[in-house]
């Protein structure tokens, strides 16, 4: 039910991790999630395409570690030149 | 492909704002607890319930959450506390900059306990550190005993387990002595305690744990000044 929430804090974050990274875009965002995380990952999955679409970072895709606690983390960004991003 | 390493929390504002409440809450010597449970759990009236039997004298005030309406607050302001209704507008959780807010002049005010009952719910509000000293989660016999099993995360998280409407027993399948196996199953060291906020049963050992609590909170914030 806060997937939403959460989906649209990982979009901000990956916006603030950009700024570091200023000649490329991300293609993939990596999450590890535990198990007593309290997050649905079919729901978080949806609510992160949802967000993303039309915006300025689609194409991205989400992938999704799991972890034994409670960990809600923003693990890794996959990036790539936006020079050698195809048009 | 390049990929760099992040490695940072998703919900990391909220925790930097917790952790700021925290430290205001310590330097206050307030205690400060977060009670998650269903929706009918029983959250108010166990809070009804505490604030009629404590102290008058008592520097206590009250944030309670709810999706919409301010009927919370209303009933819970007859106790002469101060209570302020947090309306999340469709959020099915607090978060820290709510309770932040909603705070305002309290902790100058000098206020020693603050009780704060989240959104109805047993998933969303455990991931959301609203810098309480302690989560108590209520859980009641109308429900099922297998709660704890169902929605580990809460049950891992908190300190407290109040088994609330224990006058239904009688009336309802609901197996008590399962319902604490299944809680120390998933938290082995989880204290429970059995209350009927109907028949006043257990409530004197709740408010017994409640002021043994905020003791020991003024106790570690005075040691933390003199340090």
């Amino acid at each position: 039910m806060h997937e939403m929430g959460i989906a649209s804090s990982v979009l901000e974050a990956v916006h603030k991790e950009l700024h570091r990274h200023p000649r490329h875009r991300a293609t993939k965002v990596g999450l590890r999630i535990g198990e007593y995380a309290g997050v649905d990952r079919e729901s978080l999955h949806f609510c992160f395409e949802a967000l993303v679409k039309d915006t300025e970072f689609e194409p991205l895709d989400l992938a999704i570690e799991s972890a034994p606690g409670d960990e809600l983390d923003f693990a890794y960004l996959e990036l790539e030149d936006k020079e050698e991003a195809p048009v | 492909m390049n990929r760099v390493s992040v490695e940072k929390k998703i919900l990391g504002e909220n925790d930097q704002v917790a952790a700021r409440l925290r430290a205001a809450l310590a330097r206050a010597g307030a205690l400060s607890l977060n009670f998650i449970g269903s929706p009918g759990a029983g959250k108010t009236a166990l809070l009804e319930r505490t604030l009629e039997r404590l102290p008058p004298h008592t520097r206590a005030a009250v944030l309670t959450g709810d999706i919409q309406t301010e009927n919370d607050a209303i009933r819970l302001r007859r106790y002469g506390f101060p209570v302020r209704q947090i309306t999340t507008a469709g959020a099915c959780h607090l978060d820290a900059r709510m309770v932040e807010t909603h705070l305002r002049d309290w902790l100058e005010s000098g206020i020693e306990l603050l009780l704060i009952e989240n959104v109805g719910n047993l998933v969303c509000p455990t991931s959301y550190d609203l810098g309480e000293d302690a989560k108590v989660v209520v859980l009641s016999a109308a429900e099922g005993e297998d709660k704890p099993l169902k929605y580990p995360g809460i049950f891992r998280k908190a300190e407290l387990m109040i088994l609330n409407k224990i006058d239904l027993l009688p009336h309802v399948p609901f197996r008590a002595d399962l319902a604490r196996e299944n809680a120390r199953k998933i938290h082995p060291e989880i204290e429970i305690i059995e209350t009927s906020c109907t028949t006043g049963a257990g409530l004197d050992h709740w408010l017994h744990w409640l002021a043994a609590r905020a003791e020991r909170k003024k106790a570690e914030s005075f040691a933390e000044v003199a340090s």
